[in-house]
């Protein structure tokens, strides 16, 4: 039976973003944990960033040990939250291509539907330019394979107000320098034994600016993003406190 | 001109647009630099340009609108200085985001931008306006982003906007072959002078050195990232404790007027009681206001409302399963699908034209959609004077939430298909629908 709905919390959102926003060279993806409830609707409140094993281009699957590392997440997720959590679909970016699924998105959409029958699938399209009117997008949808056709139906979704950013999603944000690093190690340890001794300086060079590049461009960013963050936090924590002050004195007279 | 924001400041105004009912709007932070690009052609010599980048940095979300300014557009300067503080050096602009609208600055918005010109002293202010559309059945959803310069000529007013990230700060690959060589010297030459880059591991020194500097990278954003979290949750908690406060003082207020009232009733008892009846539903009305219109508690419709729309949707969606299921329909609902890159859509279909064609006479045929662009063409010139009151109608209504705004869908939900209409009760008025456009004309057409 198909999903009616999907809610996604609004700070899983702001980590599938920066996910997106993370690179247009290459589709990124992660999976999306959270409940279903007994109306059919899918509450995402978390996501999981991915690490790609199999970079082709428009192959996006997930590897086993991926899945379980999700899994367990998602049992970490439902400790801080009391309820049961677990991995409830997947999404992945469409980097200068049109948000609707290609025949092979539909086709492993299908896969994980023969999984789980509530599985949904998330795209966000960016990078997206008009050049005539010099206009930017960046789009969202939200899908499900019907079995045997392989054809998509469209999920509603929407995107649900959280004020304060979850501590799930602060640490599946901050754990994408993470995994682009690791990417990085697993592409140079594949490499280096196929290359001679003299050119060996070379790949470790390479190597070398690959994470001085992470590092500009990803983390550094990122750490800022988390600082002007917690000066944002710290404003309003001070006026909400005054806020506070203010009504307990007009309760009080009341 | 050129301009750069970073991913994570522009999720974060995503995602502060995403949690706000209404309008959203802030101020952008950052820097404009003059870059030198020395070009050469048969005419000149050397011919130096001067590029302006606009970087932004940062952005500072304004909690409320009509925060620094008021209903008729005037800029308060003190709250203004009140708001951005110190950091009113590092304003290089002021964004805006809004729902369902056109892609052009409306009236109060060009006021204000002068405004904020003059008042910030910035003589080339850019105004970043993002608008949100989605599709009938809420399944696909567009965030469209453009900077203004509207303190230059007509022309040329729009720049775009580009995220630098991981893929455009070039990756080198890794070669595995290179240029055959089998020269004894060069293999000489380079064990010889290469003990200096490696270590005994055969490790290069500096591979070393980069993973401290990135292990110390990594520890200080977990660090920033912890301090992040904890005060996400103290805010979090007061948060709830204005809220519960403010529930608390509206309770108190409820009670004090309906013993007012009995008190009233009991002195004056030949009042007429329709008086009564006037005054409940008013009271209702207040009460309902004061006590869940909080701004900073999102007023969205909890999952139990929604059921019985998405169970009517799910039910046409099996009924028409066939039809509906690939792209040609939903392409049509998407604005400027041929822009976006619809799979196999070169020219709009009927449902697309339709759209505008209560309007003007002739839209161009790539744009379907309202919103031809920087106002180039007679037809938007005269949509947009006259569109100008609605405009500002338009953000009134998305400011107080009142009913106005679902008073035009009513009159026109008659006319749809039952599904779209309990759909656009719900929430959000979603921007296109297949036969009754009723929010995009109420919105931006007179």
């Amino acid at each position: 039976m198909a999903v009616s709905a999907v809610h996604l919390e609004s700070d899983a959102f702001l980590v599938c973003m920066n996910h997106a926003l993370s690179t247009e060279k290459e589709e990124v993806m992660g999976l999306c944990i959270g409940e279903v409830d007994t109306n059919r609707i899918v509450h995402i409140h978390s996501v999981i960033i991915l690490r790609r094993s199999d970079k082709r281009k428009d192959r996006v699957e997930i590897s086993p040990e991926q899945l379980s590392s999700a899994a367990t997440e998602s049992y970490r997720l439902a400790e801080m939250t009391g309820r049961p959590m677990r991995v409830v679909g997947w999404y992945h970016s469409h980097p200068h291509i049109t948000v609707w699924p290609s025949h092979v998105d539909v086709r492993t959409q299908a896969m994980y539907q023969m999984m789980d029958q509530g599985f949904v699938g998330l795209i966000f399209s960016c990078f997206i330019e008009d050049k005539n009117t010099k206009t930017g997008r960046v789009l969202y949808t939200c899908f499900q394979s019907v079995h045997l056709n392989k054809i998509k139906i469209e999920i509603p979704i929407h995107v649900i107000p959280h004020e304060a950013i979850g501590k799930v999603c602060l640490e599946s944000a901050v754990e994408l320098p993470r995994i682009l690093c690791q990417e990085e190690q697993d592409t140079y340890r594949k490499i280096h034994r196929w290359v001679a001794s003299e050119a060996q300086g070379s790949i470790q060079f390479v190597f070398t600016k690959n994470l001085c590049s992470q590092m500009s461009a990803v983390s550094g960013p990122l750490l800022q993003w988390l600082e002007d963050r917690l000066e944002q936090n710290k404003q309003n924590i001070i006026e909400l406190q005054l806020e506070k002050e203010r009504l307990t004195q007009e309760l009080a007279t009341m | 001109m050129a301009a750069s924001i970073s991913g994570y400041t522009f999720s974060s105004v995503c995602y502060h647009s995403a949690n706000s009912n209404s309008d959203h709007e802030g101020f952008l932070l950052g820097e404009v630099r003059q870059e030198e690009t020395v070009s050469i052609s048969d005419t000149q010599i050397s011919s130096a340009e001067l590029l302006q980048v606009v970087e932004v940095h940062n952005h500072e979300p304004c909690a409320q609108l009509f925060s620094f300014y008021d209903y008729t557009g005037k800029v308060n300067h003190e709250i203004l200085n009140r708001i951005l503080k110190d950091r009113q050096k590092n304003v290089i602009g002021w964004y805006r985001f809004r729902r369902n609208t056109q892609q052009q600055m409306t009236f109060r918005e060009q006021i204000i931008h002068k405004q904020l010109t003059q008042l910030l002293g910035v003589p080339d202010l850019v105004f970043l306006l993002f608008s949100f559309i989605s599709t009938a059945n809420n399944s696909t959803h567009a965030l469209e982003y453009v900077l203004f310069r509207p303190n230059r000529s007509r022309y040329n007013q729009r720049v775009t906007l580009c995220i630098p990230n991981l893929g455009t700060t070039s990756q080198q690959e890794y070669k595995v072959s290179s240029v055959p060589n089998t020269s004894l010297n060069y293999a000489k030459v380079i064990k010889e002078h290469g003990a200096e880059f490696f270590d005994k591991d055969g490790v290069m020194k500096d591979i070393r050195t980069i993973f401290q500097v990135y292990g110390a990278l990594q520890d200080r954003v977990q660090a920033v990232c912890g301090e992040v979290e904890q005060s996400e949750r103290v805010k979090e908690k007061l948060q709830e404790e204005v809220n519960k406060l403010k529930q608390q003082i509206a309770l108190r207020k409820q009670k004090s007027t309906e013993a007012e009232r009995r008190l009233q009733e009991a002195q004056n008892p030949e009042q007429r009681p329709t008086r009564e009846e006037n005054s409940e539903p008013l009271e209702t009305s207040l009460l309902s206001r004061v006590v869940f219109h909080t701004p900073s508690t999102p007023e969205r419709p909890g999952p139990s409302a929604n059921p019985p729309s998405y169970a009517d949707l799910l039910s046409l969606q099996d009924d028409s399963l066939l039809p509906s299921l690939s792209s040609p329909t939903s392409a049509a609902l998407l604005p400027r699908p041929q822009a976006v890159g619809s799979p196999g859509h070169p020219s709009p279909s009927p449902l697309g034209l339709g759209l505008s064609a209560g309007t003007s006479p002739a839209p161009s045929p790539s744009t379907p959609y309202l919103g031809n662009g920087d106002g180039s063409s007679s037809d938007s010139l005269d949509r947009q004077a006259a569109g100008q009151e609605d405009d500002d109608d338009d953000d009134d209504n998305d400011d107080d939430e009142d009913s106005s705004e679902y008073e035009n869908l009513v009159s026109e939900v008659a006319q749809l298909p039952p599904i779209t209409a309990s759909v656009l009760a719900q929430g959000r008025p979603a921007a296109l629908s297949p036969d009754g456009d009723a929010s995009v004309r109420g919105s931006q057409t007179s």
